[in-house]
């Protein structure tokens, strides 16, 4: 049972690999009128979806976990996936808290 | 002297008709008549004077190198700023971009006589400013891509020449049967441009096994950071100890090797396994590097015998087989590659045992 002070929607990105090999791990964790648009932000990616085939080498690996009331999703990512919904999923963890998705003049990070 | 000779002199040498140039003057007639395909049609002259004093003239293939600037976009090719006959664009990323290239072109032509990525001085592609504040740099199966950095942590990843070597490592291995990119032949392919890496820059500077540091990615740290490279071949495990990235985590011996499914399994963090096994080869032979331990790694790689998913254990083999059919049994070079394998605790050590 959820507790009243507890986040409604919890959001984790980790980005591994890279040339640099290192681990950054993001976490948003919204309430309130904004938990409704993460809600929706994280309805949006495809986490069922089939996933391309990585190619190259030293691009960045991703996971994203998203737990939006009872309902806990994750999905690895090869960086080529990492567009459209995803993308945008994981530039506002990435930006949060200083930046609410959906919100006007919002520059995503881009790495 | 090696010198990429521009057009305009290559024309002059080409029409001069003065005796002590006759043999210059046919290599520039031979260099400008060819065109551009494969290329050793493009190449360079190279010139020096012989014991008597004359001009002697010779020819060594030419990369052929297009730097394409993305914008800060992360749309790839970009747009095109440098070609072979372009003069430098004095834009920093794209003119080191295209003299990283080179020098990684130099040193697997001089060390291995391979023209370039495909063996046969196929184009050598690179983008730089890609993406904004991108972290990264990587092979994505056709070219070289490099980001700026975000200044905080990363200065631009063109700032090193150990890191543009190791990417165009990544396209050698690749067009050589390839290694899967996941657990140790991931390691292997990782720590394979690591070792052509740190082998370009030392071929570069002249140094010797003692000298060189060492070191991928040295530079690449804003000042902010605590630490001197992404990682080190001589000890891995010690590049940097930072308090927002932490401690470097390569290992440098089987009984650390660590299991994760990040990473496509590690390979950036394992490859400090086969990368220290190297500089224990290459140090216990001495001189330059790639002249005996780096010929041996680079004839395993391009055998054509490696299976694409071998382990640690496989590539150390074929390195022993590969030694072994260079210098022969009971080399010194031999018994060194069985020393930095068994030093890292992929081979037994047989007087252990």
């Amino acid at each position: 049972m959820q507790r009243a002070d507890e986040p409604t929607v919890r959001v984790t990105v980790v980005r591994s690999g890279g040339i640099a090999g290192l681990r950054r791990q993001w976490q948003a964790c919204p309430d309130g009128e904004a938990a409704a648009e993460w809600s929706a932000l994280i309805d949006r990616c495809p986490w069922d979806a089939p996933r391309s085939e990585p190619s190259g080498a030293d691009r960045f690996c991703w996971r994203v976990s998203a737990e939006a009331g009872p309902v806990r999703r994750e999905a690895e990512l090869p960086d080529a996936d990492v567009r459209g919904p995803w993308r945008a999923l994981i530039d506002a963890v990435r930006a949060w808290p200083d930046v609410t998705p959906g919100a006007a003049g919002r520059t995503a990070p881009a790495s | 002297m090696t010198a990429i000779v521009p057009p305009y002199l290559l024309a002059r040498i080409a029409e001069t008709d003065a005796p002590h140039l006759a043999r210059a003057a046919r290599a520039a007639r031979a260099t400008l008549e060819a065109g551009h395909g494969y290329d050793p049609d493009l190449t360079r002259l190279q010139l020096s004077i012989d014991e008597n004093g004359a001009l002697v003239a010779g020819a060594t293939p030419s990369p052929d190198r297009v730097v394409s600037d993305a914008q800060n976009r992360e749309t790839l090719p970009g747009v095109q700023v440098r070609t072979e006959t372009d003069p430098p664009t004095g834009d920093e990323a794209a003119d080191e971009a295209f003299d990283g290239l080179g020098a990684t072109f130099d040193f697997f032509w001089d060390a291995f006589g391979r023209a370039g990525i495909d063996g046969a001085g196929g184009t050598l592609a690179a983008t730089v400013h890609y993406g904004v504040d991108y972290d990264n740099a990587f092979w994505n199966g056709e070219r070289m891509v490099f980001g700026d950095g975000d200044g905080e942590v990363f200065t631009g990843f063109t700032n090193s020449l150990t890191v543009i070597a190791h990417e165009l490592a990544h396209g050698v291995t690749e067009f050589s049967g390839g290694l899967v990119y996941e657990g140790q032949s991931g390691a292997l392919n990782e720590s394979l441009s690591d070792v052509f890496g740190a082998l370009t820059e030392q071929h570069s500077l002249g140094q010797t096994a003692d000298e060189a540091s060492w070191l991928i990615g040295a530079g690449i740290f804003t000042d902010a950071v605590q630490g001197e490279a992404l990682r080190s071949l001589a000890a891995p495990g010690t590049a940097y100890d930072d308090d927002v990235l932490g401690r470097d985590p390569q290992p440098g011996h089987m009984r650390d090797y660590v299991e994760t499914d990040e990473d496509n399994g590690g390979v950036h963090i394992n490859s400090g396994i086969p990368n220290r096994a190297f500089h224990l080869t290459a140090t216990a032979l001495g001189g330059q590097a790639w002249e005996r331990a780096g010929l041996i790694w680079y004839r395993t790689l391009t055998a054509g015998t490696l299976p694409t998913t071998v382990d640690f254990a496989g590539f150390a083999l074929a390195t022993l087989e590969a030694a072994t059919a260079e210098y022969g049994e009971g080399s010194e070079e031999v018994d060194a590659v069985r020393a930095g394998w068994t030093g890292v605790g992929v081979m037994a050590d047989a007087t252990s045992g």
